[in-house]
């Protein structure tokens, strides 16, 4: 891995800086059943494609992100701020 | 013997080099400045410099530019470096490698001989069975072949590598006649231009090039004779401020976004360009023929090399074996020297005839049309070959002589443009192959998309500058028919078991034969199969022939029978270069009282990052210092995060799975964190210093962890909470044991009392004018207090208090003891007593929970843990006085079988026997239950399960 990952608020940096934690997902309610939430703590799609994933940059300005990426090729992605993702919805 | 020439024909040999000399396997080797270690020892006579791999035959120089295996020595300890590219150092030691008693006389050369009877696979099918034969055979076999050894006590284990780093707009890889035009390009158009060239002197191989530039998209070149026109390119650029010229530099990778590494000295170099440019040329192809692989062949670039930028006749008497012009070029250049031309042997019937080729015929120098080399005599050096028709059959003529030149065509150096993910491609009209796309940003250019004249090269050299400067696409050009040079029919199987395809792996055209016939029929299989290409020059000297000669050989069709995928690393790189210096990939991290512990003698522990004190003289004694008396530790490595805002405790309840809405300002409490996983994670202290402002303590590995989560949280959920990680702001002592209240009380103005700052309180109190949070806690399970001030009055402040407490009898103790005292208390420590399957009710620290809270992080999976039934849980336990102490880690046993496993173990000093803690069967794990250790040795010892801990149960000392 030595694509330039673009954080939304320093620009493109290496992708060395950050730290990814996990594919986006939404967390289930409080009383969901438990097979959602064994779903939602152990099961991920790692898509072959776009996904939408979090990423954090740790060597940088310390803040937490989405990124839009193509799996098959890291250097297509689009990064934007949680916020931004509740507003598409 | 000296074989440097005073005078050439064509050209003014430089004679400036200053004198120098140095050790080749014992002996002198007088050299110039500027020389590589190969041209030092060609120009000292000296024939062979290595032997192979496998079969031990000897080698001499062959490209004279560090492609293939042939020059690989020792250099002052340091294996496996290329002479072609070390530049000669006054008393260096260089040493060949792979040979015994010596490099001129090797034993393991009788291998040679046997060639025929050990094909492919041989070894692995002759000792199969029976079984016991393997492990001896692989023992001899792995002695005879190999390369370099390496010596761990070696003079270059005291070399510092570094990595730099840079940002250019545009890169150019290769300092030849088209990378320097794009340069000139690029730079005209007020770009950073980065140049990197893995030749001390930039030009490539037009420095040994007597070609005239006719035509040149930068007029003063014109008229002039390309090596001179290259150098005054050079030299206009030399001093361009928006030019970084790297000279000698080796580019071994490049990758995604343009990341461009290289290792250019001691320094790794990590470029990251908006644009690339690949303009890293070509080098000769490589034929095979019997005996091919014999000191005295060598490639015409590599002797034009030596002639013209070394200033060195390599030979007495040569063979010139060639397919189009440029190898009349070369024997036009050796002649010049001095060498004497026995033959010029063109396997062309007729061609167009070239500027050289018509300048040789007036020299009455003998030319053979149609024949090609069909073999070579000599065993350690070359003294005869065998000529005759390219078609194959009787061989024509034999010519003494010590030097075969193989000028027949060129092969694009591929590797570099194949990491961008391009598959070579066989270009028919211009004979070679070629990566055709490359990703977007990258451009190659010259004679990697196959041979071209100094006119081409310039002026495709400028234009691709140009695309790159303006961002415009690769601009595709044609070349004019006579600059291809048409790729030699067929090599000539004329006999003979020494056809060397690969001389890395030491593989032969026959054994690659043998291995189609058994099925291997793909490239990529017969790769795979006979590892060629897989030595250390990684297919860089014969991708091509492989490729060829597949096609030739199991039929595929040429677009079929393409290189496999070329990857990184190009060059050979050694590990110190990528991992560099310790400190690069991992910061230490000090606390501000490092030297003080220095100075009382400390063994240190690496925590993470952190160094922390682990002891200081023995632990044992130093537990009893705390129970008996008073104690410090320094514990500012522990995380400290403070929260605040209006939103702070709905935040916390959902963070952690404590309750805080009662935790009053002065108040401190214990908090355990678990994952949405439910699993048990982390431990601290929740402090309330102040109205709404909270203050968690964390460990010491979580810190960074944990606030990061805080982060994360805070950016998903809607909570007005600020969170700051004062971790490296704030440091600490924890001063504990019965006379702490009597040593703090004297230099603190704070009513200490047992009233007025119970146990879980904290206060807050100056001292000598520094602000001090105080925490009355009891990890150690003593009278102690937790005091936290701004890190730069770190070592005063333990300074002062060393010397306070004397009186007190004040003792420092490091975290080892703390261990002990922990464990005589039963304090579990998360991730030590506990992993990823623990939860917390079984751990025991169930009591921390509220799960009366609508939500928080693990509700659903705590939920789930309570309705399950407890299997195991973490109990404290105690052994017998004088049992022995088991080590961390053992087996707890019931019948025979593993059940259980002790987590922490230690001897408490101040109870005299073992204590610990251990994971057990809940059926063993009610208060007075026993339970069976096996210790690493089979011995057993049996343990008794305490109801709280083993020291103070009811907690008295600690809240009295």
């Amino acid at each position: 891995m030595s694509f330039q990952l673009n954080c939304p608020n320093c620009g493109k940096r290496a992708v060395s800086e950050f730290s990814f934690k996990c594919e986006y997902m939404e967390r289930p309610e409080a009383d969901a059943d438990f097979k959602e939430w064994g779903d939602y703590i152990f099961l991920r799609e790692n898509k072959k494609g776009t996904q939408t994933e979090w990423w954090f940059h740790r060597s940088g300005c310390q803040s937490w992100f989405l990124v839009e990426r193509d799996t098959t090729n890291n250097t297509d992605h689009k990064s934007f701020w949680y916020k931004d993702l509740k507003q598409k919805k | 013997m000296s074989r440097r020439i005073d005078s050439h024909e064509f050209y003014e040999v430089d004679k400036s080099g200053k004198e120098i000399s140095f050790l080749f396997d014992g002996s002198v080797v007088w050299a110039r400045e500027g020389d590589t270690i190969s041209s030092a020892l060609v120009a000292s006579g000296r024939k062979i410099v290595s032997r192979s791999f496998k079969y031990h035959r000897p080698r001499g120089i062959y490209d004279a530019d560090g492609y293939g295996p042939e020059s690989l020595v020792t250099v002052d300890d340091e294996p496996n470096l290329l002479a072609d590219r070390v530049l000669a150092r006054n008393g260096m030691d260089v040493r060949s490698q792979n040979n015994w008693p010596s490099l001129d006389f090797d034993l393991a050369e009788i291998n040679d001989v046997f060639v025929p009877f050990l094909p492919n696979g041989f070894y692995y099918k002759m000792f199969h069975k029976p079984k016991w034969l393997w492990p001896i055979a692989e023992k001899q076999i792995r002695k005879v072949a190999g390369l370099g050894s390496i010596d761990t006590a070696g003079r270059h284990n005291s070399r510092r590598y570094e990595k730099r780093y840079r940002f250019p707009d545009i890169c150019i890889v290769g300092g030849g006649p088209s990378g320097l035009a794009a340069a000139k390009a690029a730079l005209g158009e007020g770009k950073q231009v980065l140049l990197l060239d893995d030749h001390p002197e930039l030009g490539g191989h037009s420095l040994h090039s007597l070609a005239r530039i006719q035509e040149s998209p930068f007029s003063e070149l014109e008229g002039l004779s390309e090596h001179e026109g290259i150098r005054k390119l050079a030299a206009e650029l030399q001093d361009n401020p928006n030019l970084e010229i790297m000279s000698g530099a080796m580019v071994f990778g490049v990758y995604e976004d343009n990341l461009v590494a290289a290792q250019w000295g001691n320094d790794l170099m990590k470029i990251r360009a908006d644009k690339v440019i690949l303009a890293t040329g070509a080098s000769d192809r490589h034929l095979v023929f019997d005996n091919n692989d014999r000191p005295g062949i060598m490639t015409a670039r590599g002797v034009e090399r030596l002639i013209m930028v070394h200033g060195i006749a390599p030979a007495e008497e040569a063979v010139v074996v060639t397919t189009h012009d440029g190898g009349y070029h070369t024997a036009l250049l050796l002649h010049g020297a001095g060498v004497k031309l026995k033959a010029v042997v063109d396997s062309r019937a007729s061609g167009t005839e070239g500027v050289f080729e018509k300048q040789l015929e007036d020299l009455n120098i003998p030319i053979y049309r149609e024949m090609t080399a069909h073999r070579a005599h000599g065993r350690k050096k070359l003294q005869r070959v065998d000529v005759g028709p390219v078609k194959g059959g009787e061989s024509f003529q034999s010519f003494d002589c010590d030097l075969l030149v193989t000028a027949v065509g060129l092969m694009p150096r591929l590797n570099l443009l194949s990491m961008g993910r391009g598959r070579p491609e066989w270009d028919a009209e211009r004979q070679v192959l070629r990566i055709m796309n490359l990703p977007e940003d990258m451009y190659s250019v010259g004679e990697v998309e196959g041979p071209a004249d100094i006119s081409s090269l310039l002026q495709q050299g400028m234009e691709t500058g140009l695309a790159a400067a303006k961002g415009n696409e690769q601009p595709k050009f044609n070349r004019k028919p006579e600059e291809n040079i048409e790729a030699l029919p067929a090599d000539i199987e004329s006999g003979g078991d020494h056809h060397f395809i690969c001389k890395c792996m030491d593989v032969t055209r026959k054994e690659a034969c043998m291995s189609i016939d058994e099925g291997f029929d793909q490239v990529e299989s017969l790769k795979r199969y006979t590892s060629l290409g897989m030595g250390p020059c990684q297919g860089k000297s014969c991708h091509e022939a492989v490729a060829r000669l597949a096609a030739l050989d199991t039929g595929l069709t040429e677009s079929d029978a393409v290189p496999t995928t070329m990857r990184p690393p190009a060059f050979p790189v050694s590990f110190g270069l990528l991992s560099g210096r310790a400190h690069h990939l991992g910061p230490i991290r000090r606390t501000p009282m490092h030297h003080c512990h220095i100075d009382l003698g400390v063994k240190f522990l690496d925590a993470g990052a952190w160094k922390r004190p682990d002891s200081y003289m023995d632990p044992q004694q130093e537990a009893l210092y705390v129970r008996k008396g008073v104690a410090m530790i320094d514990v500012s490595t522990l995380g400290k995060i403070e929260l605040s805002g209006p939103d702070v405790i709905e935040f916390m309840h959902f963070m952690l799975p404590g309750k805080f809405a009662k935790l009053d300002v002065g108040r401190t409490r214990y908090a355990i964190m678990i994952g949405e996983d439910g699993i048990l994670f982390e431990d601290g202290t929740i402090s309330q210093i102040e109205k709404g402002k909270y203050y968690i303590s964390t460990t010491t590995g979580n810190q960074d962890a944990i606030y990061t989560l805080f982060q994360w949280w805070l950016t998903t959920g809607d909570y007005d909470v600020q969170v700051k990680n004062l971790s490296a702001g704030i440091s600490g002592v924890n001063i504990t044991g019965p006379k702490v209240r009597e040593f703090l009380s004297s230099i603190i103005d704070l009513d200490f009392s047992n009233e007025a700052f119970p146990y879980m309180h904290n206060r807050q109190a100056t001292l000598e004018g520094v602000p001090l949070n105080l925490f009355r806690i009891g990890f150690t399970g003593e009278l102690g207090y937790e005091i936290h001030f701004p890190s730069e009055f770190g070592e005063s402040l333990w300074n002062y208090f060393m010397e306070k407490g004397e009186p007190f009898g004040l003792k420092p103790f490091g975290v080892e003891t703390q261990r002990i005292l922990r464990l005589e208390k039963g304090h579990l420590i998360p991730g030590a007593d506990t992993d990823a399957l623990s939860n917390p009710y079984e751990a025991g620290v169930g009591f921390a929970i509220k799960d009366d809270k609508e939500d928080f992080i693990g509700k659903a999976f705590l939920a789930e843990f309570k309705q399950r039934e407890i299997e195991n849980r973490l109990v404290p336990y105690k052994l017998q006085e004088g049992d022995a102490i088991p080590i961390d880690g053992v087996a707890v046993i019931a019948d025979g079988k593993p059940v259980g496993r002790v987590t922490s173990s230690r001897m408490s000093p101040t109870l005299g026997y073992g204590i610990g803690m251990a994971w057990v069967p809940a059926g063993s794990s009610e208060a007075g239950n026993h339970f069976n250790i096996r210790s690493l040795d089979g011995t057993n010892v049996i343990a008794t399960v305490l109801d709280h801990a083993a020291y103070d149960p009811e907690g008295q000392i600690l809240k009295s």
